[in-house]
């Protein structure tokens, strides 16, 4: 990591393996992922072979040390690679970066060194695809709400309850599963647990049709008189809580990275498209208007970007990061949304057909400003910080 | 068996590229560089060789400025074991035959059973070097190759014809030219980066050789930018019978493509 150390103090240029595992993202997207984002988006998938492609290649343990079986790169290079693949398909940047940050980053730093070999080695190295189970029908933003339940039964637990709006949920191997032991504890009872598909009383329900990232799946999870063993407890039985707020930070810069990406896809389809279609005798990319909304465009990008970086950085140094990194998210949510809605508004009646991507990044931007935290538990956690003692 | 791989950085096929004021080069500013397309091919059917025989190695050599420790690095990730920069002044404006002097030198050094290159590379298109390296070494010279295998002693190397194929035998060193295949080159994996970051990637200065670098040469005399494509045309106006006439007409006697 070279953008904040020693002498040269702010010198945000790449390292060469930043920028190569930046190139190699960036033509595996181009070749592999952009020619069928608008297939996998129409067709609700992201094939499994994609999936297994990017684990072949190490991103879907990126960040994870080598001896876990992940690629060993740093937390910036890990978003440089994102805002990559988010550009060409934000239905795989989620996949990768639900499965990255959700699962395989909590099970490194939470998980016992048996469980890091039993669980964390395979995710990391792309064989096996992870899944993070917080949300409850009742329980989205407000999470110490969720009525799952942990029960203590001999040497395990026995699970019950249902999870909503899981990504990758249908097809992870891997659950990481919170649930309530002791509702008078409040948050202070939620407990994590490892819990793998094909574990008698777990079964995926229903799976939803969204908006937008289509092609990642989003299931609802049910856990009916589940039991796992004490092995699979991650942390102790009364930090599920603290490791699921430690998790959303870190997933939080993957999802300002995502942001940024889908805001690049925006940018890039929407200068293309200036310097081609031409009305009242000149190309529209001549005319004010269509120059502002790029230049504003261009200009949110950057400074999420760099919110990005920094957030990246700061969790590489190991210094506190949260705020941070929900300002990345506010703020890159914020500007992929604008991007969105001009990306369309340039494209002007083409920008509203599926024929074209802007409507896709349209559908796609919203999420960004919803889940792994929604743009006002972003504002919560900002002005915690500011005001708090 | 021991391999070497030689590559030419080029700027990247989506890079405009732009020619600088003398017309006699192209801007270097904002150039993304690349290891050039049949090069990465070549170093795909070498690293393809090495996946299905363990003991062979690959080694790749660039002559080229600073820069081009990129594409050797590349390389690296890709899963090459060593590479070699030849570099010095005026490395830039080196001609295809002192290039292939230059490498010459370093194959007498490493020893490599077969020397493979692309075909040709991708910016000047010239098809050179290759086959000139193969003359300086005296070595047999195979071109569009897109397979090869060790066999008893020698080398089988199918080289593409029209519609097929002819399987080459070498029975001792050669330089393979290499033609695009139907297994694209692979991307580096990201642990094959981090094992590549940790290689050191030896200079060799391109003056000690002891290459002659002088010698027949060719000079780039001027170099414009193609002339700007003319509009397309839109008929959309009118009985489609009448369109479709008119549309024949035009691409008969206008665009002379039918």
């Amino acid at each position: 990591m070279t953008t904040v150390t020693g002498e040269a103090a702010f010198d945000l240029s790449l390292t060469e393996e930043q920028q190569l595992v930046q190139r190699t993202a960036r033509g595996f997207a181009a070749e592999r992922l952009l020619p069928r984002a608008a297939e996998f988006d129409q067709k609700g998938e992201v094939p499994t072979e994609i999936v297994r492609e990017l684990g072949s290649l190490g991103f879907m343990g990126i960040n994870i040390p080598d001896e876990w079986g992940g690629s060993g790169l740093d937390m910036v290079t890990y978003v440089l690679a994102l805002e990559e693949i988010n550009r060409a398909c934000a239905s795989t940047g989620v996949i990768m970066s639900s499965h990255v940050s959700l699962v395989c980053d909590p099970l490194l730093r939470f998980g016992s060194p048996e469980q890091k070999s039993r669980f964390l080695r395979p995710l990391a190295s792309g064989e096996q695809l992870g899944c993070f189970a917080l949300s409850e029908p009742g329980a989205g933003s407000d999470a110490a709400a969720m009525r799952s339940s942990a029960r203590r039964d001999g040497d395990g637990w026995v699970l019950n309850g249902t999870k909503n709006f899981i990504t990758n949920g249908a097809r992870a191997d891997v659950a990481l599963v919170f649930a309530q032991t002791d509702p008078a504890q409040k948050h202070r009872g939620i407990a994590a647990f490892i819990v793998e598909r094909g574990t008698p009383g777990f079964s995926v329900g229903k799976l939803e049709h969204k908006l937008g990232i289509r092609g990642s799946d989003t299931a609802q999870l049910i856990f009916q008189d589940c039991r796992v063993p004490d092995a699979h407890l991650l942390g102790a039985a009364d930090e599920g809580f603290k490791i699921a707020l430690a998790t959303l930070d870190g997933g939080r810069i993957s999802i300002a990275a995502q942001a940024v990406g889908i805001a690049r896809a925006c940018l890039e389809d929407s200068v293309g498209y200036a310097k081609e279609r031409e009305a009242f005798g000149q190309r529209i990319g001549d005319f004010q208007a269509i120059q502002w909304m790029i230049a504003d465009m261009a200009t949110g990008i950057d400074a999420a970007r760099l919110l990005t970086w920094r957030a990246a950085a700061m969790k590489d140094r190991g210094e506190r990061y949260g705020p941070d990194a929900a300002m990345a998210k506010l703020f890159a949510s914020d500007v992929v949304m604008k991007a969105a809605r001009d990306c369309i508004q340039i494209f002007g009646g083409y920008g509203y057909l599926t024929d074209f991507p802007a409507e896709r990044h349209y559908r796609d931007a919203k999420i960004t400003e919803i889940y792994e935290g929604t743009s006002e538990i972003m504002k919560l956690v900002i002005a915690e910080d500011m005001l708090g003692e | 068996m021991k391999l070497l791989v030689c590559v030419k950085q080029v700027p990247d096929s989506t890079v405009r590229v732009k020619v600088a004021g003398d017309q006699k080069a192209i801007v270097p500013e904002g150039v993304t560089w690349a290891i050039s397309p049949y090069d990465e091919y070549a170093i795909e059917l070498a690293l393809e060789h090495k996946d299905a025989n363990p003991g062979t190695t690959v080694g790749v050599i660039t002559v080229g400025p600073p820069r081009a420790r990129d594409a050797l690095r590349q390389a690296l990730a890709m899963g090459c074991d060593d590479a070699t920069l030849v570099t010095g002044a005026d490395v830039e404006t080196l001609g295809g035959l002192a290039t292939a002097r230059a490498l010459a030198k370093v194959v007498d050094e490493v020893t490599p059973d077969l020397v493979l290159c692309g075909k040709q590379a991708s910016d000047d298109d010239q098809g050179f070097v290759g086959q000139a390296l193969a003359e300086t070494l005296g070595w047999p010279h195979v071109a569009i190759v897109t397979k090869f295998v060790a066999s008893d002693g020698g080398t089988e190397i199918w080289k593409e014809v029209e519609g097929g194929h002819e399987v080459w035998k070498a029975s001792g060193p050669a330089v393979l030219t290499v033609q695009k295949s139907q297994k694209d080159p692979r991307y580096p994996s990201l642990p094959g980066i981090m094992k590549a970051k940790k290689k050191e990637i030896p200079e060799k200065d391109l003056a000690s050789l002891g290459a002659d670098l002088g010698g027949p040469s060719v000079e780039i005399r001027a170099m414009e930018p193609p002339p700007a494509r003319k509009a397309g045309r839109v008929m959309k106006d009118g009985d489609p019978k009448a369109l479709a006439a008119e549309l024949a007409k035009l691409l008969r006697d206008e665009a002379r493509v039918l």
